[in-house]
């Protein structure tokens, strides 16, 4: 056969191809609805905790509008309802979210297409958990917006100490991360059972197993070594050290879930 | 320079194996027709080439490279089983998709280029879930041909086209192969089709090549035969048979005729034999008959 010499074979490197992977996902991002219903969805939530925020039995569940986005103190023995709904509630959200979002790149098929060109697996994987982290940001915002609105309408307080709130909502921001990479595992494992990867999501979004071992071990600070641990740890009495915290926690599980993510999918058959 | 070559492939799923010690050799160029049942193992080699599942055991090399090798996959353009297309998408926006995936700089003017190739550029701004299932087919195509890859791996491309897009697909393939700018693999049960545009061939069987040649081997090695329509059918399949090897009865009530050398013969024959023939012509079994009579052939052993 003639020509064979006009063939060439670049090799792309690392930044190259994860910002095809990261044009990918984002462009999906911003083309995919359901994107869109979370934020509102997100928007939505803080005007839903508040409408029944009468009365817990003790008392009254808020006082002021920043209790909407984190507790007081951090909390990990949940006494009421208003201790636990706040900003974490986004993680949940965002984890049914991302359920969809990677879901589909495997009902489409669409995954053949990127694991053909796209051999590093670790790309797939770093993308998604980036990617689906500014989703979970950008839900955090909407959330805080809407709490805004929903404290105004509701004639609460915004009397609050500036720099612990601010430490507050960046230090559950800084969570995303650590959430999206904790979803994007869950969903490389269950890539073929969708309803399963939104349920397993789900479960540990809503924190449970730390909730259940705080509830054996008291309010301890050494759970702030999980994901839901340190989400807590980022109350309206933060300072810059929770921010810290909030960071080391987040990379380090999101490095652990992207290694584990790359490990199985590079030994796994895809369908 | 192979575009690809695999050596002893074996895969494994479960207890069932798919493919045992398969080899398989695609020139640079060639449009390579993979032919064999379903579960012969044609689907899990072209996955496998993909990178889409694992081997066992064996070795590919696409390009003189191991298939693994991120700047040789970047060329890899492929339909397997289904486009991989969001159904909510317009087809437009799915192929600007790929081309980000691709990391296609003038992504534009490359998507309008392969829609005109497939000629779906009326479609662009149809929604993927409303295209036909032909249509659909062809947007398939147009996205394995996006970035101008060096190798395009198709499963059962031809799938639900229709006449026309059959001949598109045709045009499409003979195209891209021009100049030994792209090698293409294609399976396909259709194989009236795939013999007007293949090169190359490999049968596959049990998980294992059975055969591989090129259309010209295939030319000679397909058995030339004498058809003729009499209607003494009958008697002139007795008598041809006490003098020729092999006559067969076709359902449309032709006798065939093998290793006969000339086919005035057979109308002398005939002829001095009181039978009178209303049509007779020369031709050669299609790869369809080659491959069934290659299958009865292993199937008998």
């Amino acid at each position: 056969m003639t020509g064979t010499q006009e063939l060439k074979f670049v090799s792309p490197g690392f930044f190259q191809r994860i910002k095809g992977m990261f044009g990918v996902d984002f462009y999906r991002l911003f083309h995919t609805p359901m994107y869109y219903i979370f934020l509102v969805v997100a928007a939505v939530i803080p005007a839903m905790i508040l409408s029944n925020s009468g009365t817990d039995g003790v008392g009254q569940l808020y006082t002021n509008t920043w209790q909407i986005i984190a507790a007081d103190a951090p909390l990990y023995v949940v006494g009421s309802i208003g201790e636990y709904a706040n900003m974490n509630m986004v993680f949940i959200f965002g984890g049914i979210m991302v359920s969809i979002f990677i879901g589909h790149d495997y009902k489409s098929g669409y995954v053949k297409q990127i694991f053909t060109t796209h051999a590093k697996k670790q790309d797939y994987i770093i993308s998604k958990s980036i990617t689906c982290a500014f989703a979970m940001v950008c839900m955090c915002v909407t959330y805080l917006l809407g709490a805004v609105g929903a404290g105004l309408f509701s004639g609460f307080s915004f009397e609050t100490e500036t720099g612990s709130l601010l430490c507050a909502i960046l230090g559950k921001i800084i969570m995303s991360l650590g959430w999206s990479s904790l979803y994007t595992f869950l969903n490389i494992i269950f890539r073929r059972y969708f309803g399963v990867s939104i349920a397993s999501s789900f479960f540990f979004g809503t924190g449970i197993l730390i909730i259940g071992v705080a509830a054996i071990v008291g309010n301890n600070a050494a759970l702030n070594i999980f994901l839901y641990g340190s989400s807590v740890f980022a109350c309206l009495s933060s300072t810059i050290l929770t921010v810290l915290i909030c960071f080391v926690c987040s990379v380090f599980w999101a490095v652990i879930y992207n290694v584990l993510g790359t490990i199985i999918l590079s030994k796994c058959d895809v369908y | 320079m192979n575009a690809i070559e695999i050596r002893n492939l074996t895969k494994n799923f479960g207890d069932k194996q798919a493919l045992v010690g398969l080899n398989m050799t695609v020139p640079v160029g060639s449009i390579y027709g993979l032919i064999g049942e379903n579960g012969s193992g044609k689907s899990t080699t072209e996955k496998i080439i993909c990178g889409l599942i694992h081997p066992f055991g064996g070795s590919i090399r696409l390009f003189d490279k191991d298939y693994t090798d991120i700047d040789v996959r970047a060329k890899i353009g492929i339909l397997i089983e289904a486009p991989g297309c969001f159904a909510n998408y317009s087809v437009w926006n799915n192929l600007m998709l790929q081309a980000v995936n691709l990391g296609i700089k003038s992504a534009e003017q490359e998507i309008v280029r392969v829609l005109k190739m497939v000629r779906m550029e009326g479609a662009a701004s149809n929604k993927y879930k409303n295209c036909s299932l032909g249509m659909k087919q062809r947007i398939g195509i147009a996205m394995a041909l996006l970035g101008d890859p060096a190798l395009l791996v198709l499963d059962e491309p031809i799938n639900g086209l229709d006449a026309d897009g059959m001949r598109i697909m045709r045009e499409v393939l003979v195209n891209i192969t021009g100049g030994g700018r792209c090698s293409v693999v294609i399976s396909s049960h259709i194989l009236g089709e795939l013999e007007k545009i293949a090169t190359h061939y490999g049968i596959v069987r049990g998980g294992k090549m059975l055969k591989e040649m090129t259309a010209g081997e295939l030319e000679h090695g397909c058995r030339t035969y004498v058809a003729l329509w009499t209607k003494e059918k009958d008697r002139a399949k007795a008598l041809l048979s006490c003098k020729y090897s092999q006559v067969e009865e076709e359902e449309d009530n032709t006798l065939r005729v093998f290793d006969a050398k000339e086919s005035e013969e057979i109308v002398t024959y005939l002829y001095e034999n009181g039978i009178l023939v209303s049509e007779i012509k020369t031709d050669k079994i299609s790869l369809e008959e080659y491959y069934i009579d290659l299958m009865k052939e292993k199937e008998s052993r």
